[in-house]
């Protein structure tokens, strides 16, 4: 089976981010990029499939220049070869723009299965796989938390609300959301990151791929949320206060 | 006066045949011992190199060899009454080489020794004297070994030892025998010839028993890596750690060869003692094991038939095994060694393992928390950011920065400094040091972690760290030494004691012992959270736009013991005692505070809270918890107070202590024991 995984450089989970100058964007020099976690686990279900199943998986991530380091670090993990598509305006671009560039990449290829994270950590649109998909004419799943090859194509455990999931069966290709959670994920090795020194890494530009990258949405402004905190004290005897309490938690907060 | 006139009865002549006899004898002997050494020094030689291995310093090689070897002093330390009696039987082979020298060259009329004359006469005896101590040593160590029967010897009973034991105990006793019998008798004759029997037969059994550390061990003691706990460093692209017998270095060849069985390690060993499957000793064996069936140039893995991966990861690297070791094995380097070669292949899998490694692939901290957590702390404590200016720079680590017993110990020690005047700065940013996964072989992570920090260091300029936890320190100042410099540093027991003449000292009884005396901390850490947003900007100069609740740390106090006393005893943590030889310092901090009292296994000796070697992130432990065991032990002494001073150590206390209830005795740091002797006043400064 021929795999090929999206992965997208996103800020670290612990970086604290500062809007820049412009307004539009985030000031990314001080900060520190890591691998998008739902795409982690997309990249753990390809390695997975790739072990029961044989076949290859290929890394597909659009980015600067500092992506290579999030690419290298898929190879270690056991992806085989990877493509780059440069881009250094990846933050104005909009999930069309991205899904463009992708989806020309990924044809070149003829995969069997293109798996994406569910959303980015960073913009957060959760459109990119679907885009994709539509571009590249294939079916496709979302919020999906297992993968099974099977005689005629895959069957996808998607979750849904309040507990419930449904297993769907689709023919391949396709493309499929992979959401946060599903697996374990595995730890990067020495040994990895030392046979990805070895491993291709092709890099292409939109103009390879025929891609003229104007977005039909443009980002206007980025703000930090405003946060607010409120302190309530409850009235009354301890026992009616816990009841209030209670009350509260049930049902303005919704945490019992 | 009659008996010290007796001499040393010899043999006068030897007939021809007898010469020959002897002749041969001597020489199927020394074939047969090279013939069964010669395969093992193989084995070693041809082993891979040793990375960086350098002679220097010379000085503390030859010291050692004089102390450990010559004076036996380790042996007699640590096991007084067996390693006297060892001692003895060593000193006693020392002072025969020139007498057995001597009796072969008897054998062919060329005896050198006179008994009768001035130097033959005091020579003969002075190796009496020892001949008499060597028969009493063996003697006690066959009843030791075979009746007393320690479990660390193992549970079989090896009859090798007995036959040497024996052979030893026949040599002592010709010898002396001798003095009684006269010259050229036949009894002084079948004397002569049951001695040179039993060296003849002695030598061909030393290669392939444990008496090989008769001749290894010299070397092995004297060609140690210098250091504790020393990892080697990998090399080249083809270098993961122990993985298959080609990575098996000369020192570790050498090493498990030298192994003389004596299981101290094991005696020691906290997880051995706590009903694992690890047994240090039988990690040495088994590398002995692998060696003799593979040899060194093998590609079979390690981990399998000789040795088991389970047990390789229930080390906390405590290093009690290193530290026992009387023939210089260093087990750590191999324990390390093995898990490097199995987490730097992929091939430990551990589901508790992979989450650690995970959490510091993606976030900065072992505990796999928001660094954010980290910046909300530091806001609230309005602890300075480091700039430059100030001497120290205060790292708080994973346990200081993130865990609530930990920021209670950073937060009192702060207060001491602020007492003292010391001017320090926290760093805005910081990751874990790497010691966990330094420990459990993962050195992608530790590279990248210590790479980033040195980095964050030489860019704010930081010249001497200080810190509460020995982890830190250790890793630190030793382990990051294969990527750069890193800058001074050192354990906040190390600092206070240094100013323990200015520290307020607590008086008797003071009412500051009541345990629940810990409002300063509980304000300190959870009050400022009614602090508006804007104004903490203000104090910090930093934006801290999440200030969260900073868990309230309080309900971590364990409860007063039935009989409050002023006594603390004191517990050792593995990273700042072995590996640091600080015992001094953490007790003169304590004992301002109290009367220190000791656990009966402490100092060099001291068990450990079960944390280390990245152990306290690996959940559930198989068979007793090494923290029980270790706090059982701290509570029946008596002391109503716990003197920790290592936040790792204090957290797996203050889990084992939380079962006991009302009668648990309070648990503190010695910043936490020195800090609440502090004026009152202090307490508001920052």
């Amino acid at each position: 089976m021929k795999i090929i995984v999206c992965i997208k450089q996103v800020p670290e989970r612990d970086a604290q981010v500062r809007i820049s100058s412009s307004g539009k964007w985030i000031e990314e020099s001080d900060i520190q990029f890591a691998m998008n976690e739902s795409d982690a686990y997309a990249l753990e279900e390809a390695l997975q499939l790739k072990e029961k199943h044989g076949g290859e998986v290929i890394v597909l991530s659009a980015g600067p220049e500092r992506a290579g380091t999030t690419i290298r670090e898929a190879l270690a993990k056991g992806a085989d070869r990877a493509i780059q598509v440069e881009s250094d305006n990846l933050n104005q671009l909009d999930a069309l723009g991205v899904a463009q560039l992708l989806s020309a990449a990924a044809k070149q290829e003829s995969p069997d299965l293109v798996l994406t994270g569910l959303q980015s950590d960073d913009l957060g649109y959760g459109q990119t796989g679907v885009i994709m998909a539509e571009l590249m004419g294939l079916p496709h799943a979302s919020l999906i938390l297992n993968v099974e090859k099977t005689d005629n194509g895959v069957t996808v455990k998607r979750e849904l609300e309040e507990g419930w999931f449904q297993n769907i069966d689709l023919s391949l290709p396709a493309v499929l959301m992979i959401q946060s959670g599903g697996t374990k994920l595995r730890y990067a090795t020495l040994m990895g990151i030392k046979k990805a020194k070895t491993k291709e890494l092709r890099k292409v530009s939109a103009a390879d791929l025929g891609q003229s990258a104007a977005p039909a949405a443009t980002l206007e402004k980025i703000t930090q949320p405003q946060k607010q905190k409120s302190t309530q004290i409850i009235p009354g005897s301890p026992k009616e206060a816990a009841a209030t309490l209670v009350e509260k938690l049930k049902f303005e907060v919704r945490v019992i | 006066m009659s008996l010290l006139s007796a001499t040393l009865a010899e043999p006068q002549s030897f007939a021809t045949w007898e010469k020959l006899l002897l002749s041969a004898l001597i020489i199927a002997s020394a074939m047969l011992f090279f013939r069964r050494l010669a395969p093992i020094l193989n084995r070693i030689l041809k082993s891979r190199k040793d990375p960086n291995f350098s002679l220097a310093p010379l000085r503390k090689r030859i010291w050692d060899f004089f102390w450990e070897v010559v004076c036996q002093a380790k042996v007699i330390r640590e096991r007084p009454l067996p390693g006297l009696a060892h001692a003895f039987v060593f000193w006693g082979f020392c002072a025969f080489a020139l007498v057995t020298l001597n009796h072969f060259a008897v054998g062919f009329g060329l005896g050198f020794l006179d008994p009768v004359g001035f130097f033959g006469r005091f020579y003969s005896w002075f190796a009496a004297i020892f001949a008499a101590a060597c028969a009493i040593g063996i003697f006690g160590l066959f009843v030791r070994r075979f009746f007393v029967r320690p479990r660390w010897l193992g549970e079989k009973i090896s009859y090798e030892s007995g036959i040497i034991a024996a052979l030893i105990f026949i040599l002592m006793v010709t010898y002396l025998a001798a003095f009684a019998v006269k010259s050229a008798s036949p009894a002084a004759l079948a004397l002569w010839w049951i001695h040179s029997l039993s060296i003849l037969v002695f030598l061909p059994i030393i290669p392939h028993t444990k008496h090989l550390h008769l001749v290894l061990s010299p070397a092995t003691i004297f060609l140690s890596r210098g250091g504790f706990s020393k990892i080697p460093p990998l090399v080249g692209d083809e270098d993961f750690g122990l993985v298959t017998g080609k990575d098996l270095t000369q020192l570790t060849s050498l090493q498990s060869y030298s192994c003389v069985e004596c299981g101290r390690c094991t005696e020691h060993c906290p997880a051995n003692n706590t009903g694992k499957e690890l047994n240090p000793k039988e990690i040495i064996l088994g590398l002995r094991g692998y060696l003799n069936e593979f040899g060194p140039s093998s590609e079979q893995n390690i981990i399998g038939k000789y040795n088991s991966i389970t047990a390789d990861f229930q080390c906390t690297t405590c290093g009690a095994c290193e530290y026992q070791c009387p023939v210089g094995i260093e087990h750590l380097p191999i324990i390390i060694g093995l898990r490097r070669g199995a987490v730097n292949t992929g091939a430990w899998e551990d589901e508790h393992g992979a989450k650690l490694f995970l959490a510091l692939e993606r976030g900065s901290n072992a505990l796999g928390m928001s660094a954010s957590e980290r910046d909300k702390f530091i806001q609230k404590q309005a602890f300075p950011i480091f700039d430059g200016t100030q001497e120290y720079c205060l790292w708080l680590g994973c346990m200081g920065g993130y865990d609530p017993k930990g920021r209670e110990i950073v937060a009192d020690f702060a207060r001491v400094m602020n007492y003292l005047g010391t001017s320090y700065g926290v760093l805005r940013k910081e990751k874990c040091t790497g010691d966990p996964v330094r420990r459990l072989g993962n050195d992608l992570l530790f590279q990248q972690l210590a790479e980033s920090n040195l980095e964050t260091l030489a860019q704010n300029r930081v010249k001497k760290i200080v810190t509460i936890c020995p982890h830190c320190v250790r890793t630190i100042q030793e382990d990051w030494k294969e990527f750069g410099t890193p800058p001074e540093i050192e354990h906040h027991s190390e600092f206070l004691a240094r100013y323990a003449d200015k520290l307020p000292k607590r008086s008797e009884g003071a009412e500051g012992f009541n345990p629940r005396n810990t409002s300063t901390i509980q304000e300190r850490v959870s009050a400022p959270a009614e602090t508006p947003v804007a104004e903490q900007r203000q104090v910090s100069g930093h934006d801290f736009s999440h200030a969260e609740n900073i868990p309230d740390p309080s309900g971590a106090l364990a409860p007063a013991p039935q009989t409050p006393n002023n006594k603390i005893v004191f517990h050792d943590p593995c990273y700042l005692g072995r590996y640091r030889n600080v015992y001094e310092e953490p007790r003169a901090v304590a004992s301002l505070a109290g009367e220190v009292v000791e656990a009966p296994r402490s100092h060099e000796r001291s068990f450990c809270c079960g944390a280390g070697g990245g152990l306290v992130f690996l959940g559930e432990e198989t068979g007793d918890r090494v923290s029980h065991n270790r706090a059982n032990e701290l509570i029946a002494t008596g002391a109503s107070t716990i003197g920790t001073a290592c936040p790792f150590c204090n957290s797996m206390f203050r889990d084992a202590l939380a079962e006991k209830g009302d009668a648990a005795p309070q648990l503190l740091d010695i910043a936490q024991l020195t800090a609440r002797a502090l004026p009152k006043s202090s307490a508001a400064q920052s």
